[in-house]
This record gives C-alpha cells, sequence and structure tokens, in this order.
C-alpha cells in the first residue's frame, strides 16, 4: 500500500500569523511535512501558528504523538498554537487527550486569527 | 437463579491483512462497511474505525513486526445488541515486554516536560473509543477484542 498523503501548504497572515493548511492524512509518516511547514512558518517570523484541519481525512495515534512534539517545538520558541476545521470526532480526540489544552481550537480560521489580533 | 440465553455470535466477516503498515486503512474500511447497516450512529461508528485501524496498526507494527507474510486477521461478529471485532495477530516482541494493562497511561504535561515519549496514545485511544475492550494472549496469538453497543448514544457529542 502507498505511504498516505500529506500536503501542506503554509499562507502568512499579517506580519505574526501563519496558517497550515493541511490535506490528507496526520500519521507519523508527515511528520517531515508538518516540521517543514513549521520551519517554514518560523523562517517568516510567525508566533501563532494556526493549523486548518478541513482537509484532514485521517489522523491516528502517530499523528497525535507527532502534534506533541510540534507542540514541544513551539512551546520552545514561544509560539502560541490554534486550530481549526476539526470533525466532531477529531475534536473528542483532542479533547481525551487534552490537546485541546495546549492548542486552542476555533471554528473556522477568522475566529482563530482574530483571536490572534485582539 | 436464572439464566438468560445470549444468542449465539453471528459472523459477519472475517479477513486477514499482510502487515504491512498503512494497512489498517483496509481493515476499518472493511469493518465500516459490514456492520454499516447494524444502527450504530455516525459518532460511535467513527470511534470503532479509530479502535479497529490502532488495533490492527499495533498488531502490524508490534505484533508481527511488519513482516508482510504474517497476517493480521480481522473478525467482526455481532451478539445481540452488540458488535465485536477481534483483531489478531502472532504475539511478536512488542507484546513481550510490557503488558498492555501495565503499560503507562500517556500524559501531555509529562510528555511536553520530556519526561515521557510524544508518542504511546494508540491503547489509550482504543480504551477510550469503545464500550469495552479485551486483550488475550494465547497459544502464541494475541487477539484484541472491542465491543460497542449498538444503539447506545454518544452523549458527549449531543445525540438523542
Amino acid at each position: 500500500m502507498a505511504e498516505p498523503a500529506t500536503t501542506m501548504h503554509v499562507r502568512q497572515v499579517g506580519d505574526r500569523a501563519a496558517v497550515i493548511d493541511i490535506k490528507g492524512d496526520v500519521t507519523a509518516a508527515s511528520e517531515p511535512v508538518l516540521m517543514s511547514a513549521y520551519e517554514q512558518a518560523d523562517r517568516q517570523g510567525a508566533t501563532r501558528l494556526v493549523l486548518n484541519f478541513r482537509g484532514l481525512e485521517y489522523m491516528n495515534s502517530g499523528g497525535i504523538g507527532m502534534l506533541v512534539t510540534f507542540l514541544i517545538r513551539a512551546n520552545r520558541n514561544r509560539q502560541e498554537l490554534a486550530a481549526f476545521g476539526l470533525s466532531d470526532h477529531y475534536r473528542e480526540i483532542f479533547e481525551l487527550t487534552r490537546l485541546d489544552e495546549a492548542i486552542t481550537i476555533y471554528d473556522d480560521e477568522r475566529s482563530a486569527l482574530s483571536d490572534a489580533a485582539s | 437463579m436464572t439464566s438468560v440465553a445470549r444468542p449465539a455470535p453471528r459472523r459477519l466477516a472475517s479477513f486477514a491483512l499482510p502487515s504491512v503498515p498503512g494497512n489498517e486503512r483496509i481493515a476499518l474500511a472493511r469493518v465500516a462497511e459490514t456492520v454499516g447497516g447494524l444502527g450504530l450512529s455516525p459518532a460511535r461508528l467513527d470511534k470503532l474505525k479509530t479502535a479497529v485501524a490502532e488495533a490492527t496498526m499495533n498488531a502490524i507494527e508490534h505484533g508481527n513486526d511488519s513482516r508482510a507474510e504474517l497476517p493480521v486477521r480481522v473478525e467482526v461478529f455481532q451478539s445481540g445488541a452488540e458488535v465485536i471485532v477481534t483483531i489478531t495477530d502472532r504475539g511478536g516482541r512488542s507484546h513481550d515486554g510490557v503488558p498492555e494493562n501495565r503499560a503507562e497511561v500517556p500524559d501531555l504535561d509529562r510528555k511536553l516536560d520530556g519526561e515521557q515519549s510524544s508518542g504511546g496514545w494508540g491503547l489509550f485511544l482504543i480504551r477510550h473509543m469503545v464500550d469495552a475492550v479485551d486483550i488475550t494472549t494465547r497459544g502464541g496469538r494475541h487477539t484484541v477484542r472491542l465491543m460497542m453497543r449498538i444503539g447506545s448514544r454518544d452523549t458527549r457529542r449531543g445525540e438523542d
């Protein structure tokens, strides 16, 4: 079976925020793609990283572990993490794992970005 | 004392998959297709799919060491108002270390402090996704049995 496809596109929004559009799967195999997106956002000087999960097709425990690694890097660099576009199912998984306490979850992109601006 | 006869479990599907990472997606799709008409709500079906995927991934990677020639067997049963899915591997090296019932519970704070690795969420997810989990190792076979009640509601998701 082919490796699951994951693409991540980084959009800079204003001076300090970056939205990472995730499309496909979030698994351990996605780590190089996510870390590359992180580095791009970091180079652009983003202090708030917003993960867009609208295009998420599948996430497993390996993907959750990868998000923890992502969170550790962001914490180390004093960057805030936010997310939007999670389905109810994955939102519940964020709650179970308590990722929602470290990654603020919003209903949509506008809320995620306007909260950053306030 | 009176006893209530339980109907014999009815096998709905049985299939084997090569132990190739990624094949858990096939397992979850086939289980979802099999139980599709049994009355599980969409929210609970999502949970069962996640549990099946995680258990199959563990079987592939830890039970069968990702050796493609070793099959992971998946069986789906209906027993009264319960859906039961069993995932069986050969019980290889990774099951021989720390038993699952004594595996460390993942703790996000400890992970962020570097006291735990960032992974280790699989069994935690399985246990929270289904109504009951039973893990047995017998005769060189390691089986995870997942049970989901049909007709139960998921109050967290506001189902009524």
